[in-house]
């Protein structure tokens, strides 16, 4: 395994700054993010290069620490970044000012979180509607239809979040961050918080967005059961990217996430691996 | 445990901070105006204890009128000698003092204080007790020739060399200033002007020989008390007052303690609005904060603190709380009564800040009205922080006490409620005023009690419908808003609670004043028949000679004087009621419709005969025809026949109980010169009234002390009178708004950070910080409106109320300012936002990820 093939797509065929809609829904570019400054300095994110395919499901898996959530927000524009940059489709969103981010992640980008994901006072139809209802915006129906028959919420719409389970309400802000049909879905260990049957619920729907409505899933996570239903697991280490794995299996996941456990044995506080 | 307190006290000083800007406020009102009395009573102490002489002797005051009279009471100035002559006495001056005058100017204007502090003529003679020196010019000599005080001088621009005319009781002298005089004491406010002592008796008085008392000095070794006995055996004690010094200045700061204790009281006032009001937003921070920490307190608990020290804890946390904000409080207390003290010296005034004086009261009130406040209020919450079971520590509980049921308080709030409404009712058909104003006492009570407990109840209903638009109007940052609203009724409202309170009372007040207001205008249309009525601005009565130029007046046809005279009556029931009669001429028909439940006008003012109120003549089983006893000033005594009894809505207030009058020759009689209160002029046929107004403006012209008004520039007058009141009342809404303001930052703030995930999520979703913004907003204005609707609607009842239990004193009508209720429904939306300002920007500046990476 290489750094240079860490991507879900071969990177060199496409030039930065030319991120095109052919495939490509969120790129970036020797991403970097330091907290702290001068002898203090963490790089949470040492010059990550990484595209991410439109219509599919890409899991992002590493040890805590790794900086697998700050890669996530800081492809969503939730977070800056020190150096480097991003884009989604052909916007960069480095270099955005903060509201054209909300704006771009109020329609363009859909999230999952592993827990409070709803908002309390309002019931399922109006926590799934909110962007576009904070947007100003209509709701298409037809697709709003669609999404509530296919995460099967026809008949909890009315109901508040604290009336709900933990599997419905994931499915709850799932059908949310499905219900503007964004360029892509990231969700924050999104099973986290749920029983194990539920969990498989959970991520047999983000499968189905993939396949059946052809969404673009990108998911944080730190369990092999949940990476192994993704096309492509990248893996975290130190801020790099340092493997990825097509088509995964929960069994080939564990065993190379074990290998990050062995590393950080013997080498303490050392970088990457190999 | 105590240093678990103090950390947690030191944890919290932000939130915390809040309460104790409440406790300041309150606190700072209660020592302000202890000092500031406190130190005017001082200053007046002294002053009048250095300017009283050894011995006083003046005409005897049995009967003190709320009406002045205009009347100077008078002694022989020969009895000085008479004085002299007692064993012991060093020396006897005969003084020549009086207030009933006015001081006007070249250009016809007032040289005197306009604010209702005497201007006083004395004659000039420089003792040690004076309190006033020569600082420039001479002493006046001879008639013609006076001293103005610097002060007034000053403020007056008079300059050595001036003419002043003196409009005296027995007519108008021209004076030229021919010296200043400066105060080497604390000048109370008035204006002096002095004369010398012949011009004085004779100008003043109206006859020499004429004196208002005797100061006399004793010998040396004489003891003030044996002086004033020897004095007093030779001039007898019925006709005259003999005071030692301390007497004469106790009586004399009493005089001046009605105008002190006014501010006093008022002061009071705001105090005691910041203590209502600051209990709840202690009430409601303290509860927040245990809220906060219900998983900490489960943790003490489980660790094996007990209830007691639980609750020991949090009642510390309030005690230090009330320390800080009392000492705190004390000190903004002190420049508040400096700031008092400046103030009265636009008064005329003249109080050094260098003498405040802090009494050692003061300090304690600060201390037992700050702690006591903070105590009692963190009482509740500190008892239900030592109910939370060590399972809290391991439970998710997001907020403890939202799911509670509100049946307790329902039931509670609906008792109350219904004996609140009870009380109100009561008071409403009740015809006693003493019990039914003691029933509207116990109904506001209850009924303000009633509706903060029962608040949180009506917050789901009314915020239903204040913010039904919500959605509709602003979509979902609208929804959310009104459902946060909604979300903790306790909280929401505890919040509003505090508004509430404050525009009750401004809700209750208005709706009286404005039915004051009506009913005095109905009153003056349907009593008042003159065309005219000249009047002083302060109702003082005016010199003699104003009446007599009137009279002379082209285009006047009737006047009828009005006059006052304290009066003394023994009733055939043996109750001895002291009050104020008046006495008019007898055109009254013509000026005034009076109704009579029997007799006439001309048999109540006819000489020897008086007429009073028909329900005060049975109350006391008078008759018509009976005789009575009534005494005047000075031991003056008659008895009169009842020869009318009148049936009018009149208001008994001013100290004008049983509506007694008679003759205006009576009051001549009884009480020698006394001067006009009021004059009602009717024009003659032929004059309009336009040229008739032109032609008394021009008659008093040199008169800046009275004007001329027909019945709209009366109603205005008393419009004007009414509003003095409302605007206390705003200046109290105003402070219980500031303290209300601060609850809802409070709450605002402590839900922001209780929703901070919340906040984060919405703001990952794409909620502009501008929405966010609005979102907090439009939660606190609802709050506030929440608050407002519910304290006018108090208040309209307790107004409404308010005119029923003075309608038996003569406020027939009601009246409800319809527009000052939308000003302050408006206002309170304005409230509202300027509340959430702090509380939406933390919000919108808060970090998206940190809020969503709780955990």
């Amino acid at each position: 395994m290489s750094e240079e093939a860490a991507l879900s797509t071969p990177a060199a065929e496409h030039a930065p700054g030319h991120a095109s809609a052919d495939g490509i829904a969120a790129r970036a570019r020797g991403l970097t993010k330091a907290y702290g400054s001068g002898e203090t300095t963490v790089l949470a994110l040492d010059s990550v290069d990484v595209d991410i395919a439109r219509g599919r499901f890409t899991a992002v898996m590493g040890p805590s620490g790794s900086g697998k959530s700050t890669l996530m927000h800081c492809l969503a524009g939730l977070d800056s970044v020190s150096a480097g940059q991003v884009w989604l489709g052909d916007t960069e969103i480095t270099g955005l000012k903060e509201r054209e981010l909300t704006r771009l992640r109020r329609d363009r980008i859909g999230f999952m979180f592993q827990s409070f994901n709803l908002i309390p006072t309002l019931n399922a139809a109006e926590n799934i509607t909110l962007p576009m209802d904070i947007a100003g915006k209509k709701p298409d129906e037809k697709w709003l239809d669609q999404v509530i028959d296919t995460l099967g919420l026809r008949d909890r719409l009315k109901h508040r979040p604290s009336q709900l389970s933990g599997g419905q309400q994931q499915r709850v802000a799932c059908a949310r961050a499905l219900a503007s049909r964004p360029e892509l879905i990231f969700a924050d260990e999104p099973t986290g918080n749920l029983d194990s049957r539920a969990g498989l619920e959970v991520l047999g729907f983000l499968r189905e967005a993939v396949d059946q409505l052809g969404q673009t899933v990108v998911m944080v996570t730190h369990d092999p059961g949940a990476a192994a239903h993704s096309d492509l697991v990248l893996f975290l280490g130190d801020g790099r990217i340092v493997d990825e794995m097509e088509r995964p299996t929960a069994e080939a996941v564990l065993e190379r996430m074990k290998r990050f456990d062995v590393i950080r044995s013997q080498f303490e506080g050392q970088d990457g691996q190999e | 445990m105590l240093k678990a307190t103090l950390r947690s006290f030191l944890a919290h000083k932000g939130r915390l901070l809040l309460s104790a800007l409440a406790i300041v406020l309150s606190v700072a009102f209660v020592a302000g105006s202890l000092i500031f009395s406190d130190t005017v009573t001082r200053t007046f102490d002294r002053l009048f204890a250095s300017t009283s002489a050894d011995v006083t002797v003046e005409p005897k005051q049995d009967l003190k009128s709320q009406v002045p009279t205009g009347a100077a009471e008078t002694l022989s100035a020969s009895l000085a000698d008479r004085v002299a002559k007692v064993d012991g006495v060093a020396a006897a001056h005969a003084d020549v003092s009086v207030e009933n005058i006015t001081v006007v100017d070249s250009r016809n204007k007032n040289v005197g204080p306009t604010t209702g502090a005497p201007t006083i003529a004395s004659d000039w003679f420089l003792t040690a007790r004076s309190p006033v020196k020569l600082t420039s010019g001479h002493a006046p000599r001879s008639g013609g020739e006076a001293l103005l005080d610097a002060d007034t001088a000053d403020k007056k621009h008079v300059r050595i060399g001036d003419t002043l005319t003196v409009q005296a009781e027995p007519g108008s002298f021209k004076v030229r200033i021919v010296g200043i005089a400066t105060f080497t004491t604390t000048n109370p406010g008035a204006a002096l002007v002095f004369l010398d002592p012949v011009t004085a008796a004779t100008q003043l008085l109206g006859a020499p020989g004429r004196a208002t008392s005797i100061s006399v000095d004793a010998a040396k070794g004489v003891t003030d008390p044996v002086l004033k006995q020897r004095v007093a055996a030779v001039v007898g004690t019925s006709a005259y007052d003999v005071k030692t010094a301390d007497e004469h200045a106790k009586s004399a700061a009493e005089d001046l303690g009605g105008f002190l204790d006014v501010i006093k009281y008022v002061m009071l006032g705001f105090a005691g609005i910041a203590v209502l009001v600051g209990i709840f937003l202690i009430v409601n921070t303290f509860s927040m904060l245990i809220a906060q920490r219900t998983r900490e307190l489960g943790l003490l608990r489980a660790l094996g603190a007990d209830r007691r020290q639980v609750r020991r804890s949090v009642l510390t946390e309030a005690v230090l709380l009330g320390l800080v904000g009392s000492t705190l409080g004390l000190a903004a207390g002190i420049g508040l009564a400096a700031g008092l003290i400046k103030l009265m010296g636009v008064f005329g005034m003249n109080l050094k800040t260098t003498e405040m004086v802090v009494g050692w009261g003061t300090p304690v009130a600060a201390y037992v009205v700050g702690v006591g406040v903070t105590f009692v209020a963190a009482y509740l919450p500190a008892r239900r922080a030592a109910t939370v079971s060590p399972m809290a520590a391991l439970a998710d509980a997001e907020v403890a006490g939202v799911g509670r049921p509100l049946k307790v308080r329902a039931i509670v709030g609906s008792v109350i409620g219904v004996l609140g409404a009870a009380a109100l009712a009561g008071c409403a058909a009740s015809s006693k005023t003493a019990s039914s104003a003691s029933l509207l006492g116990l109904g506001v009570v209850l009924t303000l009690i009633a509706t903060v407990v029962a608040g949180p109840l009506l917050v789901r209903p009314v915020i239903r419908v204040l913010g039904g638009a919500f959605p509709a109007l602003f979509g979902s940052v609208g929804r959310m808003s009104q459902r946060n609203a909604l979300r903790n009724p306790r909280r929401t409202g505890a919040t509003a609670a505090a508004l509430m309170v404050g525009l009750a009372l401004v809700g209750g007040m208005s709706v009286a004043s404005a039915s004051m207001s009506k009913s005095f205008d109905q009153q003056i249309d349907k009593t008042l028949g003159a065309d005219f009525v000249i009047q002083n601005n302060n109702f003082v009565p005016f010199s003699n000679e104003v009446t007599d130029k009137v009279r002379g007046t082209e285009g006047v046809g009737l006047v009828v004087r009005q006059r006052f005279a304290p009066v003394a009556v023994t009733l055939p029931d043996g109750k001895r009621v002291e009050t104020t009669a008046a006495g008019y001429d007898d055109g009254v028909d013509d000026v005034a419709h009076v109704t009579y439940a029997s007799g006439d006008t001309a048999n109540a003012l006819a000489a020897g005969n008086l007429g009073m109120d028909v329900d005060f003549a049975k109350d006391h089983g008078v008759r018509l025809g009976s005789t009575i006893p009534v005494e005047f000033p000075a031991g003056r005594k008659t008895t009169m026949k009842v020869g009318a009894l009148t049936d009018q809505d009149q208001s008994e207030g001013f100290g004008m109980q049983g509506g007694l009058f008679f003759g205006i020759a009576t009051v001549e009689k009884y009480v020698p010169g006394g001067q006009d209160s009021a004059l009602y002029v009717d024009k003659s046929s032929g004059t309009s009234a336009d040229q008739l107004r032109k032609n008394l403006e021009r008659t008093l012209k040199p008169y800046p002390q009275v004007q001329a008004r027909d019945q709209a520039d009366y109603k205005k007058l008393v419009h004007d009178q009414i509003a003095v009141l409302l605007y206390l009342v705003y200046a109290l809404l105003g402070l219980a708004i500031i303290i209300a303001v601060l609850g809802v930052v409070n709450t605002l703030a402590l839900s922001v950070v209780e929703r901070t995930r919340e906040i984060g999520l919405l703001r990952a979703i794409g909620l502009a910080r501008r929405q966010l913004r609005r979102m907090i907003r439009l939660e606190s204005v609802v709050i506030a409106v929440f608050g407002a609707v519910l304290g006018l609607a108090l208040g309209l009842v307790w107004g409404v109320c308010i005119q029923q239990v003075l309608e038996l004193q003569g406020m027939k009508a009601l009246a409800v300012p319809w527009s000052t209720i939308v000003v302050v429904v408006v206002g309170s939306a304005v409230v509202g936002i300027v509340a959430a300002l702090l509380p939406a920007l933390r919000a919108s500046r808060m970090n998206v990820l940190a809020a969503i990476a709780h955990e």
